[in-house]
């Protein structure tokens, strides 16, 4: 069968669909068990796709789904181009990304281009084999002396990036888990066999990959090892690739660096973009996080004032909280001190150089400040990611190893494994949330499905909006200031659409005086009831926040005709 | 008919925030009027007028521009002065022409084509270009200037009070926008009169960027204050709305400000002789300060001693041009860190006084002695408990400390280190604001009294 005879394409064939979908970060082990073996599968995510419709969600992100043994989240791949046992078959897979694309979802998958488990055949073939065909597939050397500039990224594992391999008789290179050798770009068979594996997914229908650990390819002496223009070259190549011969689909690049190196990573500013079509905004999050606390709006608006414009075809991508640590490099020294202390008071809340939390413990469960962050999320520049559960408010389990403390099973009812799994409740893959506050008998979906003032319906209700506004998507994003600091308000335009957004970052209530003068004569609509507010008049436009409040208005052009 | 005028002008005047002789007896002694503004045959008339007030018989010049219109159009009554009987145009009213959206573009228009007809030059730091299309705004909270948001992007400050010669904000503005200096908003030019009859011409106006982001940085630490406040018991360092990364920061600011000042302009050293003729003179200003605020009575022998030590230190002091006002409320946050507005130095000094090289240490004095007045603000002294007195103490302590860390860590050098001289500035200012409050917030009075006290006794 070839793949036009069987699939099922997603209705809209806009190449720019990204910039406007909201995304959806979904753990297949953690969100949905079908077989009752205590794991969930690619079935029971299937089984759920009716619920992530009924949200508004555009497209999935799978984090890897491939062979693995595990030891990173499935990051270790032991086999680009199979999916693990437990998880399913390559078969259930094309029903999944069937019965998705047929309720107008699309599918990214993670991709791990850096590094592979040490269980993958080829490094297995590597070590035993130096001359054999795979010899030269990792990067290998007699001495650890090499790239000493290059930093170590999980320094609470990792003493160095070298780990010496007594079959082989040397050592081998790892930027993270000494698990995890890194392959050698430089070696044309590896890119041979990376785009062999994207082309396999590609024609089963993927929408796109999202790319981990993209700045770490290549490795040089006396650099740091990151964001090197050979990485970029081989992006270019991957991109070509992609759009010669399934055109449409993306490339979402996980490079946690600043903006302004961030930004290579779009490629060729000129041509609208030739590398990947999104990136992550990584310092956004715990910016947010920082001006929330602060109650001052210059976190936020500094480092969007500090982000370069991007090539055309290309997008952010922005989320809260995604099933890896609150990564707090993109913030000072002193910030990062502040950050720890307010929002992981228990030392085993921080992980590696972050805060393994989920979004509803970091805010204390106060569902104003979720509506708060949800709400800057989806209207912020950039196109919003959120995590499976977050929209339920779910909770953390912060006593499980690694960072499995914001990966546990999503909570469908109250009863048994919160509806995840038949299993005995002892072979789960891991253990659901029972503490009182955040339990699966208080926090699952069933419950929020049925009260309509939940975080749920709420978070439905803000993505029908976001949806319904071009101008949250595609629109121009301008900072206007305003005389409160605990305010941040900003203006999102496309065309005739025209978005006002003001936030209060501070827990009191809070006046704003805004500058609105191109809007002279406008009656703000507030989106959220439809409630129409005065007039802009000459005077600065003065409006009024609850703690955490937060305003969307349409601002609309042609208001005299669009009246009855 | 033109007494008539002059009454109405005054009886306009007297209600404006930067008439500065309210509660005197005033009258109009002369009205300059520049010839009329190239309004390209569209009314309104526009002009600048210099109107002369004497004020209990003091003698001041203000500088107002006039939109004449032959009829009252209706949208401008809340900016009419009165009728006038020109004689080429017959009878006229005249409105306060920055409240008029129509008569601002004649008068901002001589920036961007030059033209300096209206008996007014205009010079600018590189080609300007104005959006006269987005109405303009007027900033509210100013004293004695009226400042206006021209399109989205440039704020033009018009001096109300004028005096011949160069005006520190421009000159000041004009040196550190050509060096460069990133802790200023950039001058973009300014206008002035003609000189006349070989005397100076007046500065009216200067234009620089307008920075739509930024935040006074007093209502920023107040709101600091109020966090801090709402919380039971929790320190300064605890809360949320901590302000000691902000303070940090605009200590480095205010820094720089000053090595751009030392580099941009003159800069001297004061020896020993000239440290003891300022002791004298902050020593005369105390005395002056005991005999109107008798308050300060008790403390004055031990704040004497201060002015003592500074009269025999053995030591030089350099000294350069300094902002000479600067407390919180002469500084902005802006997406782009911390500026510095405002260079007219203290307004009730004479010109030759606020233009004196002076050494930075009086700034630095004046910051903390803000972050002080920002603690004791949210409460009144009076109306504290110990508990409160205590936290704000706390803060304001937190603050200075963090302004003076961030000082130094961009300067290179620590102005605790130069203890005798911090100590007299800070002494001066607080005698000076002793002053201030009792003529005009007596309730206040006790914030600066408050730290006369600690400083007597430290």
């Amino acid at each position: 069968m070839t793949e036009s005879e069987h699939q099922i394409r997603p209705e809209s064939d806009d190449p720019n669909w990204f910039k406007r979908a909201v995304f959806y970060e979904v753990l297949i082990r953690s969100f949905k068990d079908s077989s009752g073996d205590g794991v969930g599968d690619l079935r029971g995510l299937a089984e759920r796709l009716d619920y992530l419709a009924w949200l508004g969600v555009d497209c999935l992100w799978l984090p890897p789904f491939f062979p693995s043994p595990l030891r990173d989240g499935g990051y270790d791949v032991s086999d680009y181009t199979d999916v693990a046992e437990d998880i399913g078959t390559i078969d259930d897979f094309k029903m999944f990304l069937d019965a998705a694309h047929s309720r107008g979802i699309r599918v990214i998958i993670d991709f791990v281009m850096n590094h592979t488990s040490d269980q993958h055949p080829w490094f297995q073939s590597s070590r035993s084999d130096p001359d054999g065909p795979y010899g030269d597939f990792y990067v290998w050397s007699d001495t650890d002396d090499l790239y000493q500039d290059a930093r170590i990224i999980f320094v609470d594992t990792e003493a160095s990036n070298w780990t010496w391999d007594p079959v082989r008789g040397q050592y081998f290179w790892h930027r993270f888990y000494s698990h995890q050798p890194d392959l050698n770009f430089d070696n044309p068979a590896v890119h041979q066999a990376m785009l062999d594996a994207l082309a396999f997914w590609l024609d089963l229908g993927v929408d796109g990959f999202r790319l981990d650990a993209v700045p770490y390819l290549y490795e040089r002496e006396g650099t740091n090892g990151e964001n090197l223009p050979e990485t970029h070259t081989f992006l270019r190549k991957v991109r070509t690739f992609v759009d010669d011969g399934w055109p449409g689909r993306v490339l979402l690049a996980e490079a946690n660096q600043w903006p302004t190196d961030v930004v290579d990573y779009f490629g060729d500013f000129n041509t609208g973009g030739d590398e990947c079509h999104m990136c992550f905004h990584f310092p956004v999050m715990p910016r947010i996080f920082m001006a929330v606390r602060r109650e001052s709006r210059y976190p936020i608006s500094e480092i969007l004032s500090q982000t370069p414009d991007i090539p055309k075809n290309c997008h952010w991508g922005i989320f809260l909280r995604n099933h890896d640590e609150l990564t707090l490099e993109m913030v000072t020294d002193e910030d990062r001190d502040y950050m720890w202390a307010e929002y992981a008071k228990d030392p085993r809340m921080k992980a590696n150089i972050g805060i393994r939390r989920r979004l509803a413990p970091l805010l204390d469960n106060d569902i104003d400040q979720m509506e708060l962050f949800t709400a800057l999320l989806l209207s912020l520049p950039g196109s919003p990611v959120l995590y499976y559960g977050d929209e339920i408010g779910m909770g953390d389990n912060i006593w499980l190893g690694d960072r499995d403390g914001v990966r546990t099973p999503m909570q469908w009812t109250p009863d048994r494994n919160a509806g995840f799994s038949s299993a005995t409740p002892g072979r789960l893959t891991l253990p659901v949330i029972m503490d009182p506050v955040f339990g699966y008998q208080a926090v699952n979906v069933e419950a929020d499905l049925a009260n309509t003032s939940s975080l749920l319906h709420w978070t439905r209700r803000m993505i029908q909006i976001r949806q319904q506004h071009p101008a949250l998507g595609l629109g121009s994003f301008t900072d206007i200031g305003g005389s409160n600091p605990a305010v941040l308000s900003f203006l999102r335009e496309f065309g005739d659409d025209a978005m006002l957004c003001v936030n209060n970052l501070s827990r009191f209530a809070q006046p704003v005086e805004l500058d609105l003068r191109p809007f002279e004569g406008v009656r703000p609509i507030e989106t959220l009831g439809g409630v129409e507010f005065p007039a802009i008049g000459e005077l600065p436009y003065l409006l009024t926040l609850g703690g955490y409040g937060f305003y969307w208005f349409r601002l609309p052009k042609n208001q005299e005709a669009s009246r009855p | 008919m033109t007494a008539d005028f002059h009454a109405q002008l005054l009886h306009y005047m007297n209600d404006q925030r930067w008439f500065a002789g309210k509660g005197g007896v005033s009258s109009i002694d002369e009205v300059v009027r520049l010839p009329w503004l190239d309004t390209k045959d569209v009314e309104p008339l526009v002009r600048v007028e210099l109107v002369t007030v004497l004020t209990d018989g003091a003698p001041q010049i203000y500088h107002v521009p006039m939109a004449y219109y032959e009829s009252e159009p209706e949208r401008m009554a809340h900016a009419l002065i009165g009728t006038y009987d020109d004689p080429d145009h017959g009878r006229l009213v005249a409105y306060d022409a920055l409240h008029d959206r129509a008569a601002i573009g004649a008068y901002v228009l001589g920036f961007v084509d030059r033209d300096d007809s209206g008996g007014v030059t205009h010079t600018v730091l590189g080609p300007v270009d104005i959006d006269t299309e987005t109405p303009s705004v007027m900033l509210t909270g100013e004293q004695s200037n009226t400042s206006l948001v021209l399109g989205e992007n440039l704020l033009l400050k018009v001096f109300r009070k004028v005096v011949a010669g160069r005006n520190p904000d421009i000159e000041i503005h004009d040196a550190l926008t050509r060096a460069g200096s990133t802790a200023i908003a950039p001058l973009r030019g300014w206008m002035a009169t003609e000189p006349r009859d070989g005397r100076q011409g007046y500065d009216l106006t200067m234009l620089q960027d307008f920075l739509r982001s930024g935040t006074d940085g007093w209502e920023y630490a107040r709101a600091s204050v109020r966090d801090l406040m709402m919380e039971a018991d929790l320190h300064a360092d605890e809360v949320g709305g901590d302000f000691a990364a902000e303070a940090e920061r605009l200590g480095g600011t205010v820094a720089r400000l000053h090595g751009d000042l030392a580099e941009a302009l003159q800069t001297d050293t004061w020896g020993v002789a000239e440290v003891k003729q300022l002791a004298d003179r902050l020593r005369k200003r105390l005395a002056e300060a005991v005999a109107t605020a008798p308050e300060l009575k008790p403390y004055a022998a031990t704040l004497g001693s201060a002015y003592d030590a500074l009269a025999t230190l053995e030591t030089s002091v350099p000294v350069q041009r300094v902002h000479g006002d600067l407390h919180l409320g002469q500084t902005l946050r802006t997406i782009g860190g911390w500026v510095i507005i405002d260079f007219e130095g203290e307004p009730a000094k004479p010109l030759a006084e606020r233009n004196a090289l002076d050494s930075p240490i009086r700034d630095v004095a004046g910051m903390l002695r803000s972050f002080d007045y920002a603690a004791y603000s949210m409460v009144l002294p009076s109306e504290m408990t110990s508990q409160e007195r205590h936290r704000v103490d706390e803060w304001a302590e937190r603050n200075r400390t963090a302004f003076l860390d961030g000082y130094s860590a961009a300067r290179g050098e620590d102005p605790r280190a130069q203890e005798v001289l911090l100590r007299a500035y800070e002494i001066d200012k607080a005698a000076y604001e002793v002053v201030y409050e009792k003529h005009n917030r007596p309730s206040w009075v006790n914030i600066p009294l408050s730290a006369i006290e600690r400083l007597a006794t430290a």
